[in-house]
């Protein structure tokens, strides 16, 4: 069965179309590339799955169910910007995450936050903003989720950081979910991806793997991205 | 291990190419347990399941072997490592060769040059430091 | 899960309102001393004192109740609208539990802050003779009151009881109307504060233009007329129908509140 499954997904924001009649399927055990250019409809699609907006028409499903309480505990989600509470110390934020989430792995969580140096007193706000960033994403990778929806998790970050944070994607990862990461920056997450999805003004443009596009095309995504949205 | 890709290939074809450069200069030596592919994956920052796919590979070639519960392990077998060896030259070899022929070198110059750049020692086939 | 939400909700907003009841104690036992001895003094520097600290007490008390108004709107606001209810929302909780995690933690800081000020308001009064006559002329009063009591046979407790539940239900109703504005304002894709807060006025004023068409019609139908007359209420059965009536007005406002801020969290949600 489908992850997350698309049927028709129309959204639109008054007269703004943001997204036209998408369907796609995501199966488990992938990791998923939403590629496409800024306001291509990629965050909309994450927050439509997410339940945070709801379809104009057309059907958006995660394990087989609509976006809700139910489909929350199975979804594991990183915004496109740091929405930890920030009057939380870092040992509040766990019980927070394992009180809400039964398949939160408190013990991987504690041993990365350890590896940052990050202390358990410490509070988020006196975090610098990357570190808050990782910290987000290990309460995000420490859950065994079905379904990880990662909202540009490498969008504005070092070189250093962005490798630190696919690593952690790859090492945290449950083999029996699905991970969709939307980003821009494709050249650096090529190497992680099974599959990519293009969008462009909300409509889906192709949904491929990336090693039938490496042999058949004799291109590397990123290359093929240009080619394809080249203005 | 440094692992470093281009563009021009599949991922996983460039995983096998690598590991085999790895069991072939003694980076994985004969008879070691290979990491798991998860730390294998993020190692190189590729997909566990590209990782996977190219293990498998090195498996059906006999390079790699697994055993249910340990793991993976480097084949023993030497006479097979020196074969993978020789593939691995000669690939070298070919691709120096054609570029020789485009720049628009003859077979004996090309000879002539490597034995100055090796200081006149016979020189089979070890392809010198490409 | 409900449980789990109060749990994270007390933390987060007993880290305010604790230590500012602590401040309004100290407050007013500084006011306490003050009144008992600092004032009227021959050394003017001490009377100095004593009006700060009677003062600190005054702007203590104001804080108190300000705060759990402030934290009431803004736990909603911050935790739910702006950049957290992209976690909150997307937790494996009900939007009603989220609503009713939120007025269960209001109302609990509501009654605590009715509570504390008070306790404190005891705390200057003990035992200082003015304060002490006071409210001996406060008995008198109440045993004046209960004369009269007995003379229109008044339950007083019973009328009492319904006054602070009328209080109590018009604060968690107050809570909605502002949880329903926020919601409401914060579905539009531009000024979600000014929205928010033009909404608050258009509830306002729609529960106005009600409540007094609700009075127009019981004039002019001649209802009330009906009501005394045929029914024969008593005048105390009169107030006793009108507490009810009113708590029932109460539940109804606050239940459609309710309503529309569960819609607009569910349906019409528009986080950036």
């Amino acid at each position: 069965m489908s992850v997350l499954e698309c049927k028709d997904l129309c959204k639109s924001f008054g007269h703004a179309q943001a997204l036209d009649h998408v369907s796609l399927a995501v199966e488990p055990g992938r990791i998923v590339g939403l590629l496409g250019p800024n306001g291509s409809g990629k965050t909309t699609l994450i927050k439509l799955a997410n339940g945070l907006l709801t379809p104009s028409s057309g059907e958006i499903t995660v394990c087989g169910m609509a976006p809700g309480r139910e489909s929350h505990g199975l979804v594991s989600y990183l915004p496109e910007r740091t929405s930890i509470p920030t009057w939380m110390t870092t040992t509040q934020l766990l019980d927070f995450y394992g009180d809400f989430y039964s398949d939160f792995r408190r013990d991987a969580a504690e041993e990365m936050l350890a590896h940052l140096n990050i202390q358990s007193r410490q509070r988020i706000k006196q975090m610098s903003k990357g570190t808050r960033e990782k910290v987000q994403l290990i309460m995000v990778m420490s859950r065994a989720a079905k379904l990880y929806l990662l909202d540009e998790p490498i969008g504005g970050v070092d070189p250093a950081t962005r490798d630190y944070i696919l690593s952690t994607i790859i090492g945290n990862y449950d083999p029996e979910a699905a991970v969709v990461i939307s980003t821009h920056l494709i050249s650096d997450v090529e190497k992680v991806l099974d599959e990519v999805i293009f969008i462009n003004q909300g409509r889906l443009v192709l949904q491929s793997s990336v090693d039938d596009i490496r042999e058949e095309k004799g291109m590397s995504v990123d290359e093929l991205f240009r080619e394809v949205f080249k203005c | 291990m440094r692992w470093q890709f281009s563009n021009d290939a599949p991922i996983y074809t460039q995983l096998i190419r690598q590991i085999k450069v790895g069991i072939v200069s003694g980076g994985f030596p004969p008879g070691e347990r290979l990491p798991s592919v998860r730390d294998l994956a993020t190692e190189a920052g590729v997909n566990p399941n590209t990782m996977q796919r190219a293990l498998m590979e090195l498996e059906r070639d006999g390079l790699v072997y697994s055993q249910r519960t340990a793991g993976r392990f480097v084949t023993e077998d030497k006479a097979m490592i020196e074969t993978a060896k020789r593939g691995l030259a000669e690939r070298h070899i070919k691709t120096f060769l054609e570029a020789m022929l485009n720049l628009g070198f003859q077979q004996e110059e090309i000879v002539s040059l490597l034995r100055q750049e090796t200081g006149e020692e016979e020189t089979n086939h070890v392809s010198s430091g490409m | 899960m409900l449980r789990k939400l109060l749990k994270h909700e007390f933390r987060a907003t007993g880290r305010i309102m604790l230590p500012l009841y602590l401040i309004l104690l100290v407050t007013s036992f500084g006011a306490n001393l003050s009144a008992r001895g600092l004032l009227n003094t021959q050394y003017r520097i001490l009377d100095v004192l004593g009006v700060l600290l009677v003062m600190a007490f005054g702007i203590a008390i104001c804080a108190v109740c300000v705060m759990s108004m402030v934290v009431m709107v803004q736990r909603f606001y911050k935790n739910l609208l702006q950049d957290e209810g992209y976690v909150m929302l997307t937790l494996p909780v009900s939007v009603h539990q989220h609503i009713w995690s939120k007025l269960i933690v209001s109302a609990v800081w509501f009654a605590l802050t009715l509570g504390m000020v008070i306790l404190a308001s005891c705390i200057v009064a003990f035992d200082i003779d003015f304060i002490k006559y006071f409210f001996q002329g406060l008995g008198e009063l109440f045993g004046e009151l209960r004369h009269v009591e007995a003379y229109y046979a008044i339950n007083g407790t019973a009328i009492a009881l319904e006054f602070v539940v009328l209080c109590f239900l018009g604060c968690c109703a107050m809570c909605l109307m502002f949880y329903a504005a926020l919601a409401v304002g914060h579905s539009f894709a531009n000024h979600k504060m000014a929205w928010s807060v033009a909404w608050f006025f258009i509830f306002q004023f729609a529960i106005n233009i009600l409540g007094s068409a609700v009075i127009i019609f019981a004039d002019a139908t001649g209802l009330d007329y009906f009501l005394t007359n045929y029914i024969h209420f008593g005048f105390m059965a009169g107030i006793h129908a009108a507490m009810i009536f009113m708590i029932i007005c109460v539940v109804v406002y606050g239940a459609v509140f309710y309503g529309v801020t569960t819609f607009f969290l569910k349906k019409r949600l528009n986080l950036e």
